[in-house]
């Protein structure tokens, strides 16, 4: 849809709007023109598998109401926001939108000079979230590409991942996955603060909204199984493991046991590490609080939680914390892939192997998954709609594994593909 | 009320309905396993043979449950606590079958099974386009028919908890609470209080039919190709005929059902 547009609107540019290097208008312009990018990719690719059809149909509303605001404005940039499911599009894609540049470039050489840039800048990702072996679904995943920037002088954008393991019900975690990135969004372009405070002072956010929303009357209306027991909502939690990817770092913000790694040169590097209640720095932590950790089916808060951070659950404050760990990581040539993930997953695929198999789906480029059958030979559907074919084939092949591999939990796999020069 | 002779020919055609089903199952399990055979050799014409093989065990499928329902609409209780099951299966049974959503693990169970097995030739780019191999778009289908099923196999499950708490309300509880006497005598306000609780049973127990009935239909005539759904069906068949060769095993070394363990020996796939 949004390669729908642009074509007509380009020649609107030019009359309406002609270029002013340099100035606050243009910027400003530019500005409009990742918002508008940001939302076809960032609606398509949230909602959960199973809503996705309705959710589609809200998507081209919003994006129909949005291009009338924006039309003045909209330019060639919005192509490389298109979804591309397989390599000949995305040959077909480039091959429109270096002739565009040209046209462009005749009217103003500013836009020329940026939007390139912007165009190497779109993430390739994949996402597979599925129930599996448990009757609930309480993890959620949230995906928004160029979500935010970096600072107002800089035309880079800011990729934003995000894995919601959530526990007692899910309603926390789809929270999560609804507010985190707007969160963040607001924490980033407040400005000076340093990454560290930025996610941590995020994470407390969320928690108090969540707090907030639990105690207060605005629970009900929700449809999640505990809806009519308001006690109980202080009983429910989720994990949270979100990064931040730039085109320099990598900034991942960890609470409770979902997990980031980092593939490079075929090396796991976990970027995060599980809170359990039995590491040891987390446990004397937990006890200085006054509280205890009791084995109880594994180590417990309480004898209750088996994670010792988490967004959400109240009842055990101020055992069980919402402050995240971040770890910075600068991006090299030699990295390949971002894996994030539920327990579903970790609890029995190794870091190592889930790079292994990653790497493996990234490196073959091959044609995806076959076309089983004349009926069900669509590559790409669901949640996949706007992510990049190997990285959706290694996001359900790590998701297969685990299921293989007997995973007694909801599985949610996220592949960001982070190699530069493709 | 029906007289003794009739009771006798219910269960009678009770037994032999569940009989007859078990013996279709096995014959449709060889045919499934035939043809896969025959489609490994020649993979040209197979395609439209399978689909007709599925719809066929389809076609079994929905037989057994009409004929089913036929005997149940009197006599509902009997098909929520069958006689003819050994107790293996009876401790499974969910609203007198198999929960719709064991489907689906089974499929995961098998798929992942091979998939394992055959990764290292996956990532090296060889297909076999089976159950291992289910594309993206499979596998989302699965994953939202599995929490479309979930959703409604808990509805059902509420609404049998409700009938089965409403035993110890009125009108049960106080006419039980009011007999004096012979425990066993049915008055006609029980009578007609127990076959309208039984009619809300036979709801339920249709709905739960239809349920399982469409789970499996959506998996293997619109989800699954014919390849991969010929595969899950002998799966499925193998799995009951197995649990129910087991529990007659096992019912026999707790002495239970002996002359009828020696009567139904069990079968083999050979």
């Amino acid at each position: 849809m949004a390669g729908m547009c642009y074509g007509v609107n380009i020649a609107e540019t030019e009359a309406t709007t002609p270029v002013e290097p340099s100035s606050e208008a243009a910027r400003r312009r530019r500005m409009e023109i990742h918002q508008f990018r940001f939302v076809p990719t960032d609606v398509a690719v949230a909602p959960s598998l199973q809503e996705n059809g309705r959710k589609r149909h809200k998507v081209e509303k919003v994006v129909e109401s949005k291009r009338q605001k924006l039309e003045t404005s909209v330019t060639i940039s919005l192509s490389p926001a298109l979804v591309v499911s397989d390599e000949k599009k995305l040959a077909e894609i480039e091959k429109e939108s270096e002739t565009e540049v040209v046209d462009l470039s005749e009217s103003g050489p500013q836009s020329v000079n940026i939007e390139p840039e912007v165009a190497f800048d779109f993430p390739k990702f994949g996402m597979t979230s599925v129930c599996g072996r448990r009757r609930d679904m309480e993890d959620a995943v949230a995906i928004h590409p160029s979500f935010c920037k970096e600072n107002s002088e800089s035309s880079s954008s800011l990729h934003f991942f995000g894995v919601y393991d959530g526990h007692g019900c899910s309603h926390v975690a789809m929270k999560c996955k609804d507010r985190m990135h707007e969160i963040v969004k607001n924490e980033v372009e407040k400005g000076e603060a340093p990454w560290k405070e930025t996610m941590i002072q995020s994470f407390s956010l969320m928690d108090k909204e969540v707090v907030d929303y639990s105690s207060g009357s605005s629970a009900s209306g929700s449809d999640c199984r505990c809806e009519l027991q308001t006690p109980q909502c202080d009983a429910v939690g989720s994990t949270a493991v979100v990064a931040v990817v730039t085109p320099e770092k990598i900034i991942v913000s960890n609470c409770g046991d979902s997990r980031a790694v980092l593939c490079r040169n075929g090396v796991a590097i976990p970027l995060s590490v599980d809170h359990k209640p039995d590491r040891p720095d987390e446990l004397n932590r937990i006890q200085e609080a006054g509280g205890r950790v009791i084995y109880w089916d594994g180590a417990r808060v309480l004898g209750v939680l088996a994670m010792s951070r988490a967004i959400g659950d109240n009842y055990l404050k101020p055992y069980v914390i919402s402050e995240p760990e971040v770890t910075i990581t600068e991006r090299t040539d030699e990295d390949e892939c971002l894996i994030l993930a539920s327990d579903g997953l970790w609890d029995v695929v190794s870091n190592e192997t889930a790079c292994g198999v990653a790497r493996m789906c990234l490196q073959s480029r091959r044609p995806p998954s076959p076309t089983c059958s004349p009926g069900s030979d669509i590559t790409v559907t669901g949640a996949g709609e706007s992510s990049d074919q190997a990285c959706l084939d290694a996001s359900i092949l790590l998701t297969k594994l685990a299921l293989a591999r007997r995973s007694s939990d909801n599985v949610s796999v996220v592949v960001v593909d982070l190699r530069k020069d493709l | 009320m029906t007289s003794l002779n009739n009771n006798v020919s219910d269960q009678e055609a009770q037994h032999s309905c569940y009989q007859e089903w078990m013996k279709l199952q096995q014959q449709d399990l060889l045919e499934l396993i035939h043809a896969l055979h025959d489609s490994s050799s020649d993979s040209s014409t197979s395609d439209l043979k399978l689909k007709q093989l599925i719809e066929k065990s389809i076609k079994h499928f929905q037989d057994y449950a009409d004929t089913r329902r036929h005997l149940a609409r009197s006599d509902v209780t009997a098909y929520l606590a069958p006689t003819w099951c050994t107790s293996l299966e009876s401790s499974m049974l969910w609203i007198s079958g198999c929960r719709p959503c064991s489907f689906i693990r089974l499929l995961y169970a098998i798929s992942g099974k091979e998939f394992e097995s055959h990764l290292p030739n996956y990532l090296q780019g060889k297909r076999c386009g089976n159950l291992s191999e289910l594309s993206p778009a499979q596998f989302n289908s699965i994953d939202e028919l599995q929490r479309r099923t979930i959703r409604l196999e808990n509805r059902l499950s509420d609404k049998l908890a409700s009938l089965q708490e409403d035993i110890a309300d009125q009108p049960f509880a106080i006419i039980a609470n009011e007999v004096a006497g012979n425990l066993g005598g049915i008055c006609r306000e029980t009578e007609n209080a127990l076959d309208t609780h039984a009619k809300c049973l036979m709801n339920v127990l249709e709905e739960a039919d239809n349920l399982r009935m469409e789970t499996l239909k959506e998996l293997v005539m619109n989800i699954l190709n014919p390849l991969q759904a010929v595969n899950f069906l002998v799966a499925g068949k193998k799995l009951h005929l197995c649990i129910n060769a087991w529990g007659k095993t096992r019912d026999h070394l707790h002495g239970r059902n002996r002359e009828t363990a020696e009567r139904n020996t069990c079968p083999t796939l050979s």
